[in-house]
């Protein structure tokens, strides 16, 4: 099945993103089509926890590919990134030859047997049938110059390996970039990309998540976790719950046997939704029964 | 995708329509991004004005700070005039976007986005405004608000009391932090760089063995210039350093622009003054700079800001505005050196100094002195009414686009 026939509208694959676990509205659900229809390379940004990672599992796993992940960080380059000499093999490979009195040439030792592909590269030389799913995760955190190279990728869809030459996509990967905005990317990489901005998801859509990734959750205490998280993200804190810390509250409360959340639930529990102590600290001076509605 | 002649031509139309409005209001689209707007639509097949909304963001946008203008201008040109299902098949001419009616607006149209309150502004125009200069400049409300509080606009704000604070910050994060672009001006300017290649510069770059992408990005890019704003929160500051903090927010909100603070070290903001509520951002601002209201030390967190990010690209080409008294008594050589630096890599540096107005004001003693070679635009913003010149400064610095100088700087 060809992906147009498989994602034939944006309505199907909002439903069939729903039957993998992952919930989308309009806005995001728009994007994601482009990102797989177009195709075109889709930047995701919004605060933490509010779903960037999963969209892009979501996506691989509806279309019964592999999700390629790239983790960002200060200083990555392209050999942790796109491939790497196997030097160890080389070396072995120098040994074997010597030890059998003939010579390894130049041209073998730098061919695709000593090659590590690295996850550009895996996304590239994916062969289908459908396309591999790319995640370049929290982009932001590698340098300009990682950034530059990145979009020469993706607006070529090829990489260059000084020993092999120029390879080309067999079937461009769709890709996800995500930021935390942590700095500025550069326009042209920008523009290169589709851009969506996911929201802190409204009451109704945080409730019918964590329902769906909670199912034996009460839909009174999903309700209250809900609109308890939201209460959390109006005070002063580090790190705002996202729609991930309210999945955990109310695991968390379940397994303490929790059926209704008060400020005496909220006590035990408070860890499981704000991970820092600083931020316990400002929820426990505003008040947990507040907290909890009460 | 047959069947849907009609329909297909007056999306092209508006596409292209929508394309250019969107543009000269300050939402800058390479050609690139049309295209794939025309190829979305055609994809997805939007048959309510939502979907369409969507497909239209997702692909013209780049930033979140852009999506306030967005949805100003996807109003005007999409409300009451289609629903396309309703227009497949009968004969509609397409209106070019200029004479589109958009005194209609979609009950949800404000809903849409999530984030209601600030487009009011921009949405209420009517289509005779849509080409003039002075589009949108003033905001009604703001207006009538500061007009309500003339007395205030004069005074110092290191007299005023603690009210009238909190009004005058109230009435700073409304201001339009730039002039909105001009439309006529505007669009001559921009078609000229529209038809550059970007994988022929790319191709040529590499044939050259330099950076090609570098090369692209600063040769072709044409958009208002990076806004550097770098506020002194020291303990001499500290009647104008929560005002500072305000404007610094809506430029961090409506511009993109980078905020930092500083008292003995350098503490940036930008995240922080990203989030959404103003009390929360001001809060986390304060936690964030621990050394708030204590000393200064001009000369060392310069140098710092050089170091750690300046040079590092985010002060290149930029309009950097500090706001600071000049009060440094230890190194004033030091303040001179980074000055010097600083304006080597910077496009425009605005010097706002609060004391200015003062009439103990010297400007000749410490960092001030050394600092003043180096300043472009040296203004007061003690009050309401000065910062409107801040404001001004700012705008004037950033919307001169002068995309050929910039590529001297590109090694090759
Ligand atoms: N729309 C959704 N539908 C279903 N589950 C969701 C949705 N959004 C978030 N989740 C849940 O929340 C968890 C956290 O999401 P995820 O890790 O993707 O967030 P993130 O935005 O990548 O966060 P970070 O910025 O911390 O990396 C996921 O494991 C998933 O269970
Ligand atoms: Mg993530």
């Amino acid at each position: 099945m060809s992906i147009t026939e498989h994602i034939p509208t944006i309505g199907a694959l909002t439903e069939q993103l729903a039957t993998h676990d992952y919930l989308v509205d309009p806005g995001l659900a728009s994007a994601l089509f482009c990102a797989v229809r177009l195709p075109q390379p889709l930047l995701l940004e919004g605060e933490a926890g509010v779903g960037k990672t999963q969209a892009a599992k979501a996506l691989a796993s509806l279309l019964d590919t592999p999700l390629i992940r790239l983790q960002c960080f200060e200083g990555i380059d392209a050999s942790e990134a796109l491939y790497e000499w196997n030097y160890p093999r080389q070396l072995l490979g120098i040994r074997v030859a010597e030890a059998q009195g003939t010579h390894l040439a130049e041209d073998s030792l730098f061919s695709r047997d000593f090659l590590i592909e690295r996850p550009l590269l895996q996304a590239l030389e994916h062969p289908g049938p459908n396309p591999a799913v790319l995640l370049i995760d929290e982009v932001d955190r590698a340098d300009e110059e990682f950034e530059a190279f990145l979009f020469e990728m993706l607006a070529e869809s090829s990489v260059t390996v000084p020993e092999l030459g120029t390879l080309k996509a067999v079937i461009s990967p769709i890709v996800i970039l995500t930021s935390n905005r942590t700095r500025d990317l550069h326009d042209a990489l920008k523009r290169r990309c589709l851009y969506h901005w996911i929201d802190y998801p409204d009451l109704a859509h945080a409730t019918a998540i964590v329902r769906l990734r909670v199912p034996l959750a009460p839909k009174d205490l999903v309700e209250q976790v809900t609109q308890a998280v939201q209460r959390l993200r109006g005070l002063d804190v580090q790190k705002p719950p996202g729609v991930a810390e309210a999945i955990d509250w109310v695991h968390a409360a379940m397994l303490l046997g929790v059926g209704r959340l008060d400020g005496a639930a909220v006590e035990q529990t408070l860890g499981s939704v704000l991970k820092y102590r600083e931020d316990q600290d400002v929820a426990r001076t505003q008040g947990l029964a507040w907290v909890a509605g009460e | 995708m047959g069947g849907r002649g009609v329909a297909d031509n007056l999306f092209s139309d508006i596409v292209a329509g929508f394309g250019q409005l969107l543009h000269s209001a300050g939402v800058p689209l390479a050609p690139e991004q049309s295209v794939r707007f025309a190829r979305a639509i055609s994809a997805a097949q939007p048959e309510t004005v939502d979907e369409l909304y969507w497909i239209a963001r997702v692909t013209l946008l780049t930033g979140h700070n852009q999506t306030e203008i967005f949805d100003a201008v996807f109003n005007q040109v999409f409300m009451g005039l289609i629903d396309f299902a309703d227009s497949r098949g009968q004969s509609m001419h397409a209106a070019p976007p200029e004479s589109t009616p958009a005194g209609e607006r979609s009950p949800n149209a404000d809903e849409r986005s999530g984030q209601s309150s600030t487009s009011n502004n921009v949405t209420s125009a009517t289509p005779g405004e849509s080409n003039t200069d002075d589009q949108n400049s003033e905001d009604p409300q703001v207006l009538a608000a500061v007009s309500d509080t003339e007395r205030l606009a004069e005074k110092d704000f290191a007299s005023c009391t603690e009210d009238e604070l909190a009004l005058i910050r109230r009435l700073v994060e409304q201001l339009p932090v730039v002039p909105p672009p001009r439309v006529g001006r505007r669009m001559k300017r921009h078609s000229s760089g529209r038809k550059i290649d970007i994988r022929a510069t790319l191709r040529r770059a590499h044939r050259y063995g330099g950076d090609p992408v570098d090369m692209v990005m600063r040769k072709r890019i044409q958009r208002p210039r990076r806004v550097v704003l770098i506020a002194d929160v020291s303990g001499s500051m500290e009647p104008y350093a929560r005002v500072y903090l305000h404007l610094m927010r809506g430029a961090v909100q409506a511009l993109g622009a980078e905020a930092f603070v500083f008292a003995t070290r350098l503490t940036r903001l930008t995240r922080a003054l990203g989030v959404t509520h103003p009390d929360v951002a001001y809060r986390k601002a304060v936690a964030a700079a621990p050394d708030w209201s204590g000393g200064t030390r001009i000369g060392q967190t310069l140098t710092q800001f050089l170091n750690e990010y300046g040079r590092r690209g985010l002060a290149r080409g930029a309009v950097i505005v500090i706001v600071s008294d000049g009060w440094e008594v230890d190194s004033p050589g030091l303040v001179g050196e980074a000055m010097e630096r600083l304006s080597r890599l910077a496009h425009h540096i605005v010097w706002v100094n609060p004391r200015k107005a003062a009439e103990s004001f010297q400007p000749l003693v410490g960092g001030m002195a050394a600092a003043m070679p180096y300043i472009d635009t040296f203004i007061s913003g003690h009050s309401l009414r000065a910062l409107e010149e801040v404001m001004a400064a700012i705008g004037n610095a950033t919307n001169r686009i002068t995309p050929v100088a910039t590529t001297t700087k590109v090694s090759v």
